[in-house]
């Protein structure tokens, strides 16, 4: 099967400093995929990298059987790769309602009527959304605020979903309950991409992961026997990080 | 009495077009965190586009409404051209310099093709002044204010109301952001300092059959509107609005009070001072955070 995404030798610089060293990566079709390490290996750049937020300084990325390497993200988003973003980035200023239909900008031309269904979908996904569709977004909790972007992310109706350190500042009990979403979400199809620092949850629900390290991948393999690796116990599981 | 509300009236005219154009700042800074500053000459360009299209038989609400258009595609072109290519990084400033350039050019080239003696723009509403408790004023400067009430309300509905007043909303709030929903946030840049140029060109045609229209008639006119959204705090529409007129009724009493002469050397200072007390602006919140 050829991959939704693949990522082959991907270089990300500021200035002189090399913050991603030439990774390759790749996500099937339906897959739900992991990216774990510590602070500053890496993955947040080659997110941004893979989502056309910053130009990759060398290597190639293909989405869906096409180079996208040189796109930027809101070329990205017409294809089918949704980015949620390290953070949130809700437009704070800005109602739910006004935010997922954003979600829905390079939709809503052609497609108003779907964006309209999505929007409904996403509601049912995330009860809590709907409670407060009127409000400014600034003034949600963090956890909401999260589920907001994702919600925000699927109304561009994506065929690859990458979030970008979930569990960021997000109490545990907030974290119970956006796994099983996700999980639910790649039941249906989605595929997704999740960097976490927590590696605890992200192998739980992921098929597979990809360890990075000082900018490279380490190594990876599937989630299930990663859990139980030497290697990842003693480096991410043993002692855990605070978020 | 009748001297204080010959100051108010012209006042609140004059002062429209320092707010029209603050509010062109307002829609290009938020959108860009960078401003055009031949924006003077955009306003230029619409008055003397008008007495240019006139020449030609066109008559004059046809021909201003050409010399707009025409004055927002020039304002997309700088945007383009001069202001996109010199702001792509964090904290670039090199976009000062072009447009500050580009203004000269346009200017020099207008008073070459235009020459450089004022021409009347010609309207019904500047022929005959109207009494109002005692005060001479033309319909014509009634119309500004008017004209800034509509111009504001409709800006406010663009930006809560339509979706690409929301994406420039999005825009204006994390770039980063906007272009992860799907927003081309090159284009939206474009269409605000477009749309900033349709609210400077008006100003121009607007006030043209008072001032007379000529090559020179921007620059003061664009420095005081630039001055008038920093003092109100260049994130706050409504507050630029506001001071906008204020500084225009200013104007006029310091005018009416001391001398035409003594305008600008104490309505700077004023500007000074304030910034001195508010250094965000007299109704500025905190700017947003730069990404």
């Amino acid at each position: 099967m050829t991959a939704l995404l693949s990522v082959e030798g991907v270089r990300v610089s500021y200035g002189r400093i090399e913050a991603v060293r030439g990774v390759d990566l790749a996500v099937a079709p339906g897959e739900f995929v992991g990216v774990i390490g510590s602070n500053g290996a890496g993955k947040s750049s080659l997110m941004r990298a893979i989502a056309g937020v910053l130009k990759p300084a060398a290597g190639r990325v293909s989405f869906d059987g096409a180079e996208v390497t040189r796109l930027k993200s809101h070329q990205m988003v017409a294809k089918g790769l949704a980015m949620v973003p390290e953070g949130r980035m809700v437009f704070a200023d800005q109602t739910l309602r006004d935010n997922l239909l954003l979600g829905g900008f390079s939709r809503m031309r052609t497609d108003r009527a779907g964006v309209m269904r999505d929007l409904e979908r996403v509601l049912v996904l995330f009860p809590r959304l709907r409670e407060r569709l009127d409000q400014e977004a600034g003034t949600l909790s963090g956890g909401e605020q999260q589920m907001l972007a994702i919600a925000r992310g699927l109304i561009s109706k994506p065929r690859l979903l990458v979030i970008d350190e979930l569990s960021l500042g997000l109490a545990p009990l907030i974290l119970d309950m956006l796994f099983p979403v996700l999980s639910s979400l790649n039941r249906e199809g989605l595929s997704i991409l999740l960097v976490e620092q927590m590696a605890s949850y992200a192998l739980a629900v992921t098929d597979r992961t990809y360890v990075m390290e000082n900018g490279r991948v380490l190594f990876e393999g599937r989630s299930a026997d990663l859990a139980r690796d030497p290697r990842v116990l003693d480096a991410y599981l043993g002692r855990r990080r605070a978020a | 009495m009748e001297a204080v509300i010959q100051y108010l009236l012209t006042g609140l005219s004059v002062g429209s077009v320092y707010a029209m154009m603050g509010l062109g700042f307002y829609v290009m800074w938020s959108a860009a965190k960078a401003v055009n500053f031949t924006y003077g000459d955009i306003f230029m360009l619409g008055a003397v586009l008008t007495v240019v299209l006139m020449d030609i038989g066109i008559g004059l609400l046809p021909a201003a409404l050409l010399a707009i258009l025409a004055s927002a595609a020039g304002a997309a072109a700088i945007e383009r051209g001069f202001v996109r290519p010199f702001n792509r990084e964090a904290n670039a400033i090199g976009w000062m310099l072009t447009t500050i350039a580009v203004g000269t050019m346009l200017e020099s080239s207008t008073t070459a093709l235009f020459g450089s003696n004022p021409r009347m723009l010609p309207s019904p509403l500047a022929q005959e002044p109207i009494r109002l408790g005692g005060a001479g004023i033309y319909p014509q400067e009634l119309l500004l204010p008017a004209a800034l009430v509509v111009v504001t309300a409709a800006l406010e509905l663009f930006y809560r109301r339509t979706l690409l007043g929301r994406a420039m909303r999005a825009v204006a709030y994390n770039r980063t952001a906007a272009g992860l929903v799907g927003i081309d946030a090159d284009r939206i840049t474009l269409i605000a300092f477009a749309l900033a140029g349709v609210l400077g060109a008006l100003a121009g045609v607007l006030i043209g059959p008072v001032v007379q229209a000529s090559s020179t008639m921007g620059a003061i006119i664009g420095l005081k509107g630039f001055m008038v959204a920093i003092i109100a705090g260049i994130a706050n529409a409504r507050g630029v609005v506001i001071a906008g007129l204020l500084y225009g009724v200013t104007e006029k009493f310091i005018e009416g009070y001391l001398s035409t002469a003594a305008r600008d050397a104490i309505g700077f200072t004023l500007m000074v001072l304030l910034l001195l007390l508010f250094p965000q602006g007299l109704f500025g919140k905190k700017e947003f955070s730069k990404v």
